[in-house]
């Protein structure tokens, strides 16, 4: 027995390293579902949206924790774990984001179908071209030192975003500035296509028409002053030191940082709607539950997956507003088209039929889903289910659409064609949805003679390593945050969905992305979505409902599924 | 002993190369990088960002660059967080250690204790309840434990706080902070604790009954000494003793963090940052982490031989 | 240093330095000396009814361990179902017997092949020493840096890569945990080898001219087999647990199929622990009575065995 711990505490400590990171990868408080959770701009669980569910107001505020009673000017507000890079454009993951949102201000916001309002810019005009943007600005606005913000900060920011050091994922280089590519490579010393002509007026020309430039181009400005003072063409090091320091022009500027704690923030005099009512706002770092720090009052904001579950607590605490809302995503299996079997439409149609997804993703889920038909979220301005097929679960259907295929029954009750079996290979991350997923779909595939191979995989990259190898039929996906229509139809587009090329698709898409009328493009994407959903090159999953619940002395909490917290200057505690 | 010791030194180099090396290639071949999990990039801006950070030339490249600016102290920076390495172990590494140091002087002792009087009163109730605790713990995975102690003492009671290190918000300094830190330590101390009382339980329980059977307890007891006196410092003396060879290998995890733990309590441990950075697959930042253990984990092998030495000198090393 | 010194004064007494015969009349004294440990008998008993609890139990349930029932989830115990049902409606019992099969298998599995690695290296770096340990505990050093977690996904991708059947990677696994995992119980081994070689009755051997195989296997091996079957029982908790921790990393069995882990691991969140004991209280039990058992039962088999008890 002598020294036997030595090799007990070795073994335990490399068993808890595991096992806690077979913990880190359930968090299924705020995104269950989510199978792609390890994605910077998905991880954001504060982007939600209200459905046609109605909100719960608080029933009993005398259980509201003495805790959370003595607060009388700070707002705490939950958030997994933020690292501190909190310059916009710069950070890596979704979390700094949602600290960065707080401190700095766009010039164009979303509104809760996702169409773009002005914030900092007071309006934009469009060239009949269809290929210049000029913003307006706001009169007298200000960063959080004070110092005045003019349409040369506006300039400064998207040139910054063109060189080449730049490794942020910003998707503004994609929109394709005039002259921007010359920038990135050294030829020219300014971007042609971007103009500053007063102090109020920046426009920027475009090398092709798109739609969504407003909500693109009108992010974060950095000031030029702060930001722009070391700046040197093609060297970006900088800035880093400048991340934990940031000088912005939103409701809050930062008051410290305790990394793994809390992020603390004061109202900022300057901003541009006056001084927010709360003087203190904190973002505490909570990478478990957040069940216990609502429970003891010590956060005031939480958001929860709609379980059934979830909505009892929530209520039974009595002290919480609860707001139901949709966030703009949606969850698909990807199909691998250039496997000869799923190239063929019936197969994957019959696959869509034989699965029976309002029990995987609504009823096993405790009703936080609902099932998806089309590749865009139910709160957008988008959305439509005229003339969508439902594909609801319909095994017969499927097996009749499989023998049209030319698959029959063999003799161990697996289909067959040219003596090849009729195979699906699954690939899923690990998660407690990917477990429901597998137990049912499994139970199902076999009703209809499918051979239901599924993998699973550690994490996301390990997933998407698997994935680009080529080597699947299936495989679960969600996407990032779609903040318009033609960010969920994009992989159909450019090369993402492999071995799907619909020229009627692509005209579609560029249509809609030619016009600024809302109403025409509404009819491009209906177009579009009865194409793809008949087509199914992807077969379409579910949407994620979950709820968000504050203690109900807050007034004035708004939580957008395009533009997250909203009007955050307006929060106040009773 | 000397050239023994410079032996084991240049060893210890030799093995930390070839640890790095390994270690490098580790990461490198754990699939996925770190650009290819953002699904919001295209193609052609992923291989744009791999050239950036370097991620497209061959693995033995990258590791002497890597090994370069090692030697000139230059860890770079984490590709997550963006800041230094050195700066990010600096600011979460403390926190572990402070939960791994208490918590082990806690199991040391409460171990020693349990394990001299189930080793006394072997076959006894004391020690059948203590063992079946033992195994309990043994046998249930610490997020449950954890959750036990939090709806017990932090939702219900109300007695200790839930999580974190400090109060949200507080601005407490001196004496006040220190009492704001123990309280939130106390849970996370208490899991750690039971989880790694087992082990080292049965250990000193074991070597207890090994020494209290010897001919010179006998001896002792027949000179007419007191029990306790036989028992806490003839007896526990010589049990202990080969014990010390463990403190060697505590030193990496003292300094390894706990993820579990970690995570349930939201303590800002080193532990959480490993994890998040390995998910998100920050090589400089792992490439660090791991390293630094992986010296501790030499020195501490080290360590626990020299003084297996000293506890047995018949022992050749 | 008397301590130690004291552990051997009895130590060569009672090990075998006769022939064959007189061993097999050893081994008979000490099953004879287990059957009257009360205490070791009734762990013993304990194991060989969990394990046929799990490999016959689930022929006489009426319910498939992997049937979904939606209309059924999360009921508590009842008369259909005795342990209620899970988050899909499966029987908890049939499950919890089902999952018994594999967490029995890979539990005592990787323990026997852990122990075996470990102690074989460990005795044979202490009994040689010189250059062949060296070379056996550095290799040892270098291991014991080198971090799990890329390891296990590398693993993941490699097995995947190569089409191996889910169902049989954990076990793959299982064996490349132990051929990476061995350094602690080796240098433990080695640590006693290193010392008991050192002891008079080993000299004594060296005196009388034995071989090496004789002076192994008939007179270092029984002086260290107690401290293995400590730490192998000790070890079967984990390694019943590490199971789920391979399942995580896809590198487990796949749902639907239950182990011990996977359906403690499936009541992971703050809910399921408050209002249904039912999904995780049955696994955690049967994990706990298992380990408890195996070692009760260890610990009287090491009394038996170990020549330095005399009782």
């Amino acid at each position: 027995m002598r020294k036997s711990a030595i090799l007990l505490t070795t073994l335990i400590l490399a068993g808890s390293l595991l096992l806690s990171a077979c913990s880190s990868g359930g968090g299924n408080n705020t995104a269950a579902g989510s199978e792609s959770s390890n994605v910077a701009a998905n991880t954001s669980a504060e982007n939600s949206a209200v459905t046609d569910d109605q909100p719960i107001a608080a029933s009993d505020m005398s259980k509201l924790p003495a805790l959370a009673q003595k607060r009388t000017d700070t707002i705490i507000v939950g958030l997994k774990n933020p690292s501190g890079a909190f310059t916009p454009y710069f950070h890596q993951s979704g979390y700094d984001g949602n600290v960065s949102s707080l401190l700095y201000s766009r010039l164009v916001t979303q509104d809760e179908q996702g169409l773009p309002v002005p914030e900092l810019a007071e309006s934009w005009d469009v060239s009949d071209d269809q290929l210049t943007y000029t913003f307006h600005l706001r009169k007298d606005l200000k960063f959080s030192d004070g110092s005045p913000m003019t349409a040369e900060d506006v300039a400064f920011t998207w040139t910054l975003l063109y060189d080449k050091a730049y490794d942020g994922d910003s998707i503004i280089t994609a929109i394709g500035i005039k002259g921007g590519q010359d920038y990135k490579e050294g030829k020219a010393t300014s971007i042609e296509g971007i103009q500053v002509s007063d102090p109020l007026t920046v426009s920027v020309t475009l090398e092709k028409p798109i739609a969504t430039a407003p909500i693109t181009l009108g992010g974060e400005v950095l000031s030029k002053a702060y930001y722009g003072k070391d700046y040197k063409f093609g060297d970006l090091e900088y800035i880093r030191k400048l991340h934990e320091n940031p000088v912005g022009n939103g409701p809050y500027k930062l008051e410290k940082f305790i990394p793994g704690q809390e992020v603390r923030f004061v109202a900022n005099e300057y901003f541009y709607l006056g001084k927010p009512k709360t003087e203190h706002f904190i973002y505490k770092t909570s990478e478990g539950d957040t069940w216990q720090y609502l429970e003891t009052g010590e956060v005031d904001y939480g958001s929860f997956t709609a379980t059934e579950d979830n909505l009892k607590k929530l209520k039974n605490m009595g002290y919480l507003n609860i707001v139901p809302y949709t966030p703009s995503v949606y969850g698909y299996l990807g199909v691998n088209l250039q496997h000869e079997t799923y190239a063929d439409k019936k197969v994957r149609q019959a696959i869509t039929y034989g699965l029976d997804r309002q029990s995987i993703y609504v009823e096993a889920n405790q009703g936080a889903g609902q099932v998806a038909n089309i590749p865009t979220a139910p709160i957008s301005w988008s959305y439509t289910e005229e003339g969508i097929n439902p594909y609801e679960y319909d095994p017969e259907k499927a097996k009749q659409l499989l023998e049209e295929a030319g698959w029959t029954v063999g003799s161990d009750g697996i289909r067959e064609k040219d003596g090849k079996k009729l195979t699906l290979h699954f690939l899923g991350s690990k998660s407690p949805s990917t477990d429901i997923f597998i137990a049912l779909a499994t139970e199902g595939f076999k009703e209809i003679g499918v051979d239901f191979q599924p993998e699973v995989f550690a994490d996301f990259n390990a997933l998407v390593d698997k994935y680009e190898s080529g080597d699947y039929d299936l495989v679960s996906f969600s996407t990032p945050i779609l903040s318009d229509p033609s960010d969920g139809v994009q992989q159909f587009i450019n090369g993402e969905v492999k071995g799907y090329d619909n020229p009627k698709v692509k005209e579609l898409y560029f249509d809609a992305l030619s016009t600024s009328d809302t109403e025409q493009r509404k009819k491009y994407y209906a177009e579009m979505y009865k194409i793809l959903n008949d087509e199914l090159p992807i077969i379409f999953t579910s949407y994620r409902k979950s709820y968000y619940a504050y203690n109900g002395r807050l007034d004035g909490v708004v939580n957008n599924p395009f533009a997250g917290f909203q009007d955050v200057n307006n929060w106040s505690l009773k | 002993m000397s050239t023994y010791l410079v032996k084991r030194l240049t060893y210890m180099i030799i093995i930390l190369f070839a640890a790095s090396l390994l270690i490098f290639c580790l990461y490198a071949f754990t699939p996925g990088d770190f650009i290819s999990g953002n699904l919001k990039l295209s193609p052609e801006r992923k291989e744009e960002l791999r050239q950036i950070y370097g991620l497209n030339k061959p693995v033995l490249e990258r590791y002497a660059i890597w090994m370069k600016n090692a030697f000139h102290g230059n860890f770079g920076y984490s590709l997550a967080q963006q800041k230094p390495v050195l700066q990010l172990f600096n600011e979460y590494i403390w926190n572990s250690f402070l939960l791994a140091i208490v918590s082990t002087f806690f199991t040391w002792l409460i171990s020693v204790i349990i394990g001299v009087i189930a080793a006394y009163k072997q076959y006894s109730l004391f020690d059948s309840l203590i063992m079946v605790i033992i195994f309990a713990a043994m046998s249930i995975p610490s997020f449950f434990i954890g959750l036990l102690l939090i709806k017990g003492f932090a939702v219900d009671l109300k007695w200790l706080p839930p999580g974190g290190m400090t109060t949200t918000g507080s601005n407490a300094t001196g004496l006040a902070y220190v009492k704001e830190v123990i309280q939130h330590m106390a849970l996370p101390v208490m899991v750690m604790t039971l989880l790694s009382l087992g082990s080292l339980t049965r250990y000193f329980r074991s070597n207890m009954i090994d020494v209290i059977k010897q001919d010179y307890i006998r001896t002792a007891r027949a000179k007419g000494l007191k029990e306790r006196k036989v028992l806490f410092t003839h007896a526990l003396r010589n049990a202990l003793l080969p014990a010390i060879t463990l403190v060697g290998f505590e030193l990496p995890g003292l300094f390894g963090g706990s993820l579990i733990i970690e995570k349930i309590f939201n303590w800002p441990g080193i532990g959480q940052l490993y994890m998040s950075s390995f998910s998100s697959r920050d090589y400089p930042l792992l490439m660090g982490f791991t390293m630094f253990i992986a010296i501790l984990t030499v020195i501490g092998t080290l360590l626990s031989d020299l003084l297996y030495k000293l506890a047995d000198p018949r022992v050749k090393l | 240093m008397s301590a130690v010194s004291g552990n051997l004064a009895s130590g060569g007494a009672k090990t075998p330095v006769k022939a064959p015969v007189a061993k097999s009349s050893l081994w008979r004294q000490s099953i004879r000396r287990l059957m009257r440990n009360k205490l070791a008998v009734s762990g013993f008993v304990t194991v060989v009814f969990m394990i046929l609890l799990c490999f016959i139990g689930p022929l006489f349930s009426p319910y498939s361990g992997n049937h979904n029932n939606l209309a059924m989830m999360n009921k508590p115990p009842s008369a259909q179902h005795w342990l209620g049902t899970d988050k899909l409606g499966r029987d908890i019992l049939t499950r919890v017997m089902l999952a018994g099969r594999i967490s029995l298998t890979v539990g005592f599995a990787s323990m026997v092949l852990s122990v075996f690695i470990g102690s074989l290296l460990g005795a044979i770096a202490g009994y040689y020493r010189g250059v062949v340990d060296q070379i056996i505990m550095r290799i040892a050093d270098l291991l014991l840096t080198i971090p799990s977690l890329p390891l296990l996904f590398i693993a993941g991708a490699m097995l995947s890569a190569w089409k191996v059947p889910t169902d049989y990677r954990m076990y793959i696994v299982m064996l490349m945990l132990s051929v990476v995992g061995w350094p602690g119980l080796a240098r433990l081994v080695r640590g006693e080898m290193l010392s008991l070689r050192e002891r008079e009755y080993m000299q004594a051997t060296i005196v009388l001219g034995l071989r090496d195989r004789r002076k192994l296997f008939h007179h270092l091996l029984p002086n260290i087999t107690p401290l293995l079957i400590v730490i192998a029982t000790l070890n079967i908790g984990g390694s019943i647990l590490m199971e789920s921790v391979l399942s995580f990393f896809g590198l487990g069995v796949i749902q639907p199929t239950p182990t011990w882990g996977n359906m403690i691991d499936a009541a992971n969140n703050l809910i399921d622990f408050q209002e249904r004991p039912w999904l995780w209280v049955p696994p955690g039990l049967c994990i706990f009575i298992t380990v408890i058992a195996i070692n009760i039962f260890g610990d009287g088999l090491r009394d038996v065995l170990d020549p330095k008890h005399k009782r």
